[in-house]
C-alpha cells in the first residue's frame, strides 16, 4: 500500500516537455532567481561571474523544474505524489551520524579527519599526542590481531605437544608495522590512517598465548631470541620462529612508540604521570617474555581526555575543521545523514525543504525521530503512559483521519502506527520506524539531490570556504609563523594578507570598530611595510588565462570600483574581513563552481560533456 | 511559498528554550500565525516555524527552533542549539520554578551556542497579572547581570511578542555590522543572501508557510 499516492501521469509530460525543452527558466521564480544570482557575485569582479551566473541558473531552475512538476498536486495532500519510495541506499536505522558532526573518537577513527586534525594540533604544537594515540592505537590492534593469527595458524598444526625448548633460530625481521604508521602520519596521507580498526581484545586467546609454558627470566634488554610462550607446538622450528620473530618485532615497536612518547628523554614526551611510565615499562619487559599489546592503553586514555578537554572545541570551530567539512560535502556523495545530523547544514537544508514546500517532511521527521531517540535512551526504563501521550500528539498531528498536517500515509502505515501506539505497555522505540524510514527515504531522493545542486547549498559551501579561506589568509601571508588559534571569526579580522604580527593587526582592527561604518578603510593600508610591497611588480601584463578560462589578474583592482557594488556597509564589511576580498571571492567561487560540476555531474550519474559546457 | 520567496536578505535561526509550559510554542505561533493556542500539546522534540520580519530597513526572515521543555528532551533538544544567532528564554511570571530554573538554560545556552549569540529573556504570561509570582525589577535584574536582553510578554494577548524576536534581531543585526559576527562564517546562525530588489516599504507582514507549526 502506499504511502503516498501516485497522481494519473495524464498531465505530467507535458510539463516535463515543457520543463526540459525551455532552456530558459521552466518556472516563474526563475527570472528573480538569475537576477538575485547576478547581484550574489556582482560583489566580485571579473569575467568569471557570467560561467558563475550560468551554473547556478541551470542548477537552480533544474531543481526547480523537476519539483513543478510535482507541486501540480491537490494540495490537501501535501506530498501526495511520492509513492513509498522503498529503502534508501544506507540502512536507515544505523544512521545516526552526520560525517560532519565529530566527537573526539570518530575524528581518531576517520582516515578522511586525521590529517586534518594531525594539522590543527601542529598548530598549536601538540600534535605528539595525537600521533601518539595514534600509533599506540594501531599498534594495540595489530599487535592482538597477529598474536591471535598466529594463535590460530600454530593451533591448526598443533597436536597438543608439551612445551618444548626454545631453539634459537636466525630469521629476517619482519616488517616493522610501528614503522609503517609512522611512515603513513608522516606522509599525513588520508589513504590509510591507522592499519586495523576496532579490533577487540580476546582474553581467553591470550591467555594461552602468552602464559608461558616455563617460566623465563626476564632481562631488561631483550636480546636473545630464546622465548617461547605458545604451549603447543608441532613443527618446532618454524612456529618457534615465528612467534620469536612475531614477538621480536612487537617489542621493537613497543620500543619504538617508548622512546618517542613516554621515555623521559624523548624529544616530546607525553604527559604522563611516574607510576603509568613504569607499568608500561613493566608490559613491555613482561615477566612472561612477552609484551603485552595493551601496554599503552592506560597512557592512550590519559591522552584522550587531554585531546578532548583542552583541544577538541577548538578544533571544532578551527578552519581545518572547516576543511575537512568541505572535503566531506565535496566527495561527490553526501549522504541525507551528513546534512540532518550536522546543525549548520541542516539549517540550510530547513530553508530549502521550506522553500519545496516539504517542511512537513522535515518536521514529522525530526519530532519523530527525537521522539524514538529520547525512548530508546531510557532503556525501557520509562512511563509507557507519557510515551503513549507523545506518541499521540505525533498521531494527531500528522496521521489521522482529522490531522492538523496530513502527510498522506496510507491507511496500512496508520493503522500499524495505531496498533504500534495502542500497544500494552505503550509504545516502543520503533513506534515510527516505517514512517520514518519513508520519510527518510523521500527526503534522500527526492529533495536531497535538489538541495545539493542548489544556490542554498552552495551558499554553505562558500560559507565554509569562506572560513577557511580568512585563516589561511593569515597563514599563507606569514610563513614561519604559527597561525592564530583561536575561532576563525577572530581570526578572519586579523587576515588582512599583510606581513605584520597578529597582535598588531587586531589592534588595527580595534580601532576600526569606533568608525561609522560608512567610512570603507581598508586595515592593510594601516601598515607600514604593505604600502611598499608591490607583488606585482615588474610584470608588464594584466593577466593571463588559465586552464579553465579564468582570467587571472595580474594588477590590482582599483579600490574605488567597488564601492558603487552592494551597500557601503557590505563592502566595508568585506574589505574588513578579507582584505583582498576581490581575489578571495572570485577564487572561491571557481572552486566552488569545479565542486558543483563535479557534484551534479556525479549526482545525475553520468560524465556527459554537456554538463561540463555549462562552465 | 512559491509568492516572492527571495525578498529577504538574511536568515536568522533562533531558538526557543524554556521550562515546559511556559509557552514557547504559544510564543512562537502567536509570532507566525498572530493566533493563540489555547490547547496546544507539548512539543515533541524540536519544531520549527518561519517569518519574514523587517530589521533596520532589511528584511529579515526568522527560521524559529521551539524546542520541547520537558526534562526528557532535553538530551535531544541540545543538538539544535549550536549555530544559533539568537536565543529566547522563556519562564513563565505567574511560576515561580520556571523563573528558578533560569540559570540552569542559561548556562546550556552560554556552553552550546556562539559567543556571540543574542540571548533575549522573556516573562510571558504577562496577562495574567493576578497571579504574578515574578516581579518584573528582578527578572530584569537577572537580565542585566548576566548580559540579556529582557522584556515581559503575553502569547495570548500578543503584547510585546513582536517586540521580542524584533529587539533579538536587531542586537545580531548590530553585531553584524559592527563586526563582532561573521555573517559569512558557517556556524554564525545567519544566512545572508543578496541585497533584494529594493522595495523600501515597511512590511512586517508575515508570510507564514502553509506547514508551520500548528502547536
Amino acid at each position: 500500500m502506499s504511502f503516498f499516492k501516485r497522481k494519473a501521469k495524464s498531465k505530467e509530460p507535458e510539463r516535463v516537455t515543457e520543463a526540459k525543452v525551455n532552456k530558459a527558466p521552466p518556472s516563474p521564480q526563475s527570472p528573480s532567481q538569475g537576477l538575485r544570482n547576478h547581484h550574489a557575485i556582482q560583489e566580485s569582479a571579473g569575467p568569471s561571474h557570467v560561467a558563475i551566473n550560468a551554473i547556478s541558473a541551470n542548477m537552480d531552475s533544474f531543481a526547480r523544474g523537476r519539483t513543478a512538476i510535482l507541486k501540480k498536486q491537490p494540495s490537501h495532500m501535501e506530498a501526495a505524489h511520492f509513492g513509498d519510495l522503498g529503502h534508501s541506499c544506507v540502512n536507515y536505522q544505523q544512521e545516526d551520524r552526520s560525517r560532519l558532526s565529530k566527537t573526539v573518537e570518530h575524528v581518531l577513527r576517520d582516515s578522511v579527519a586525521i590529517p586534518h586534525y594531525v594539522h590543527f594540533m601542529e598548530h598549536r604544537g601538540a600534535d605528539h599526542l595525537v600521533r601518539f594515540w595514534l600509533e599506540s592505537e594501531s599498534f594495540r590492534a595489530t599487535s592482538w590481531s597477529r598474536v591471535r593469527a598466529h594463535s590460530l595458524n600454530s593451533v591448526k598444526h598443533s597436536s597438543l605437544a608439551e612445551p618444548l625448548p626454545a631453539s634459537p633460530g636466525r630469521t629476517p625481521e619482519l616488517p616493522q608495522l610501528g614503522q609503517h604508521t609512522a611512515d603513513v602520519l608522516s606522509r599525513e596521507s588520508s589513504s590509510e590512517g591507522p592499519a586495523v580498526h576496532m579490533e577487540r581484545r580476546d582474553s581467553s586467546i591470550t591467555e594461552t598465548i602468552l602464559s608461558p609454558g616455563t617460566p623465563r627470566a626476564e632481562t631488561p634488554s631483550r636480546q636473545t631470541p630464546s622465548r617461547t610462550g605458545t604451549p603447543c607446538k608441532v613443527q618446532p622450528n618454524s612456529t618457534l620462529q615465528d612467534l620469536s620473530e612475531l614477538m621480536k618485532s612487537i617489542e621493537k615497536e613497543a620500543v619504538n612508540i617508548f622512546t618517542k612518547y613516554i621515555s623521559p628523554d624523548a624529544v616530546r614526551p607525553i604527559p604522563i604521570t611516574e607510576p603509568i611510565r613504569n607499568d608500561i615499562v613493566a608490559k613491555i619487559c613482561g615477566e612472561d617474555g612477552m609484551v603485552d599489546p595493551n601496554s599503552f592503553v592506560v597512557a592512550q586514555s590519559v591522552v584522550f581526555i587531554i585531546l578532548e578537554q583542552q583541544h577538541f572545541s577548538e578544533f571544532l570551530r578551527s578552519h581545518h575543521f572547516c576543511k575537512y567539512q568541505i572535503e566531506v560535502l565535496t566527495s561527490g556523495s553526501v549522504f541525507l545523514a551528513d546534512i540532518l545530523f550536522c546543525e549548520s547544514a541542516l539549517f540550510y537544508f530547513s530553508e530549502y525543504m521550506e522553500k519545496e514546500e516539504a517542511m512537513n517532511v522535515l518536521q514529522f521527521w525530526l519530532a519523530a525521530d527525537n521522539f524514538q531517540n529520547q525512548l530508546a535512551a531510557k532503556k525501557g526504563q520509562y512511563d509507557g503512559q507519557e510515551a503513549q501521550n507523545d506518541a499521540m500528539i505525533l498521531y494527531d498531528k500528522y496521521f489521522s483521519l482529522q490531522a492538523t498536517n496530513p502527510l498522506g500515509f496510507g491507511d496500512s502505515v496508520r493503522m500499524e502506527i495505531e496498533s504500534n501506539i495502542c500497544r500494552e505497555g505503550g509504545p516502543l522505540p520503533d513506534c515510527f520506524t516505517t514512517p520514518l524510514r519513508q520519510a527518510w527515504t523521500t527526503m534522500e531522493k527526492v529533495y536531497m539531490p535538489g538541495f545539493l545542486s542548489s544556490n542554498l547549498y552552495y551558499k554553505y559551501l562558500s560559507d565554509l570556504i569562506n572560513s577557511v579561506r580568512a585563516d589561511e589568509f593569515v597563514n599563507v601571508n606569514t610563513p614561519g609563523q604559527g597561525g592564530p588559534t583561536d575561532n576563525e571569526r577572530s581570526s578572519s579580522n586579523a587576515s588582512e594578507g599583510s606581513q605584520t604580527q597578529p597582535g598588531a593587526k587586531r589592534a588595527a582592527i580595534k580601532i576600526l570598530k569606533n568608525f561609522d561604518e560608512a567610512i570603507t578603510v581598508d586595515v592593510a593600508s594601516l601598515d607600514p611595510e604593505s604600502l611598499y610591497q608591490r607583488p606585482y611588480a615588474g610584470r608588464m601584463t594584466f593577466g593571463k588565462v588559465n586552464e579553465m578560462g579564468q582570467f587571472i589578474r595580474e594588477a590590482e583592482p582599483e579600490p574605488d570600483v567597488k564601492k558603487s557594488k552592494g551597500s557601503i556597509f557590505s563592502q566595508a564589511m568585506k574589505k574588513w574581513v578579507q582584505g583582498n576580498s576581490d581575489e578571495a571571492q572570485e577564487e572561491m567561487a571557481w572552486q566552488i563552481a569545479k565542486m558543483i560540476v563535479n557534484d551534479v555531474v556525479h549526482q545525475s550519474g553520468h560524465d556527459s560533456p554537456g554538463k561540463s559546457t555549462k562552465l | 511559498m512559491t509568492a516572492a520567496p527571495y525578498n529577504y536578505s538574511y536568515i536568522f535561526k533562533y531558538i526557543i528554550i524554556g521550562d515546559m509550559g511556559v509557552g514557547k510554542s504559544c510564543l512562537l505561533h502567536q509570532f507566525t500565525e498572530k493566533k493563540f493556542m489555547a490547547d496546544c500539546p507539548h512539543t515533541i522534540g524540536v519544531e520549527f516555524g518561519t517569518r519574514i520580519m523587517e530589521v533596520n530597513g532589511q528584511k529579515v526572515k526568522l527560521q524559529i527552533w521551539d524546542t520541547a521543555g520537558q526534562e526528557r528532551f532535553r538530551a535531544v533538544t541540545r543538538s539544535y542549539y549550536r549555530g544559533a544567532a539568537g536565543a529566547l528564554m522563556v519562564y513563565d511570571i505567574t511560576r515561580r520554578s520556571t523563573y528558578n530554573h533560569l540559570s540552569s538554560w542559561l548556562t546550556d545556552a552560554r556552553n552550546l551556542t556562539n559567543p556571540n549569540t543574542v540571548i533575549i529573556l522573556i516573562g510571558n504570561k504577562a496577562d495574567l497579572e493576578a497571579q504574578r509570582d515574578v516581579t518584573y525589577e528582578e527578572a530584569k535584574q537577572f537580565a542585566e547581570e548576566n548580559g540579556l536582553l529582557f522584556l515581559e510578554a503575553s502569547a495570548k494577548t500578543g503584547e510585546n511578542v513582536e517586540e521580542a524576536f524584533l529587539e533579538a534581531a536587531k542586537r545580531i543585526y548590530q553585531n553584524i555590522q559592527d563586526g563582532s559576527l561573521d555573517l559569512n562564517a558557517a556556524e554564525s546562525g545567519v544566512q545572508h543572501k543578496p541585497s533584494a530588489p529594493p522595495g523600501g516599504r515597511i512590511n512586517t507582514d508575515s508570510q507564514p508557510p502553509k506547514e508551520g507549526c500548528s502547536c
